[in-house]
């Protein structure tokens, strides 16, 4: 399997593992918990991308070895 | 809302559980219940007796020699139990400065130790409940160091003695599932605690299902290259600090509970003497 596709997978599937167990912290209640999953998750990965892309730019430009 | 009326302390709190971490069972000698002081010590020390036994006490020698350095042990489980953790930094250190051979139980004796702090971390918790009268009977929920204790045994275990089953289920699945997929991916060399100093300690905080998976897949011979060996070492060692934060999910509400069954239990007793005086 391509080796980005992997890496993909595995920063979701811990992507949803850390925001779960931080949403059941955050949240006694079962319900609440579960409806605000959807909408941390979203945000924990778009975070993650925007880390990503800037790192990404970063080694292209300013910290760049070429 | 009712206010929650706390009985008089048999003691701070605060005081017990640092006495608890500097000796096992301290914190309950310091309470006056001297049976569970006792038993807490000598399980706690007993266990961490047992390891250095079995290792010789060689487990710091597993850190390479650029890492070691005074306070180098004390990001190891072992920090849970600080009299343990002393003596042995005292009494065996880093060994003589020359690479030695192992004894042949040396991985179980260095779970041992580390079990041995993670244990004590239980008993402050005891400790500090005890003396605010968190795990009296009748408060209307199971003790509360011991859904914690459950909890590290079995992620979300302590979830499902609290009565929370649905969540408890998504923790286990998810936390051991993690675990699993981490040894997969690293074909089990995420399990050794000398390749993994520290990676192994965040691990050990995932409980029984990392101790079984050692012991059928751990300290394997590696004789070529895992191509996930860091996202899988990575991954089990989240799923053992993420475990951290559902222990902590358990004792908030845990404690949250036992202060309501205070509050209904000293609600119940003001009502009946009034009820006493009107009569």
């Amino acid at each position: 399997m391509n080796d980005l596709v992997v890496h993909l997978v595995l920063l979701f599937v811990i992507s949803a593992a850390i925001v779960t167990i931080g949403v059941f912290f955050s949240h006694p209640d079962d319900d609440e918990a579960f409806k605000r999953l959807p909408r941390r998750l979203g945000v924990f990965l778009l975070g993650c991308a925007a880390v990503a892309a800037l790192m990404t730019l970063i080694g292209l430009t300013t910290a760049s070895l070429g | 809302m009712p206010v929650p009326q706390r009985r008089k302390q048999a003691g701070d709190p605060n005081v017990a559980a640092i006495l608890t971490w500097f000796l096992p069972g301290g914190g309950h000698f310091y309470l006056g219940r001297m049976r569970t002081g006792i038993l807490g010590f000598v399980a706690v020390w007993g266990l961490y007796w047992l390891g250095l036994e079995l290792s010789d006490g060689m487990g710091f020698e597993f850190l390479n020699k650029e890492l070691r350095g005074p306070f180098a042990p004390a990001l190891a489980p072992e920090l849970g139990n600080l009299s343990g953790l002393l003596w042995q930094s005292r009494t065996y250190g880093f060994g003589p400065g020359f690479p030695r051979v192992f004894p042949e139980h040396v991985n179980l004796g260095v779970m041992c130790t580390a079990c041995s702090g993670i244990l004590n971390i239980f008993l402050m918790i005891k400790a500090h409940a005890d003396a605010s009268h968190l795990e009296e009977p009748g408060l209307g929920q199971v003790s509360l160091s011991l859904a914690c204790l459950f909890a590290w045994i079995v992620p979300g275990g302590g979830h499902c003695l609290q009565g929370r089953k649905k969540r408890g289920l998504v923790v286990f699945i998810l936390l051991t599932g993690l675990l699993v997929l981490g040894t997969w991916l690293s074909e089990g060399s995420n399990l050794d605690r000398q390749r993994h100093f520290y990676y192994w300690g965040g691990q050990l905080m995932g409980g029984m299902p990392v101790i079984a998976l050692e012991q059928l897949f751990g300290q394997p011979v590696v004789n070529h290259e895992i191509k996930y060996a860091e996202a899988g070492l990575v991954l089990a060692c989240l799923a053992g600090l993420l475990n951290i934060l559902a222990i902590l999910d358990v004792y908030g509400w845990g404690e949250r509970s036992a202060l309501k069954g205070m509050s209904v239990k000293s609600d119940k007793g003001r009502s009946s003497v009034t009820a006493k005086e009107a009569s």
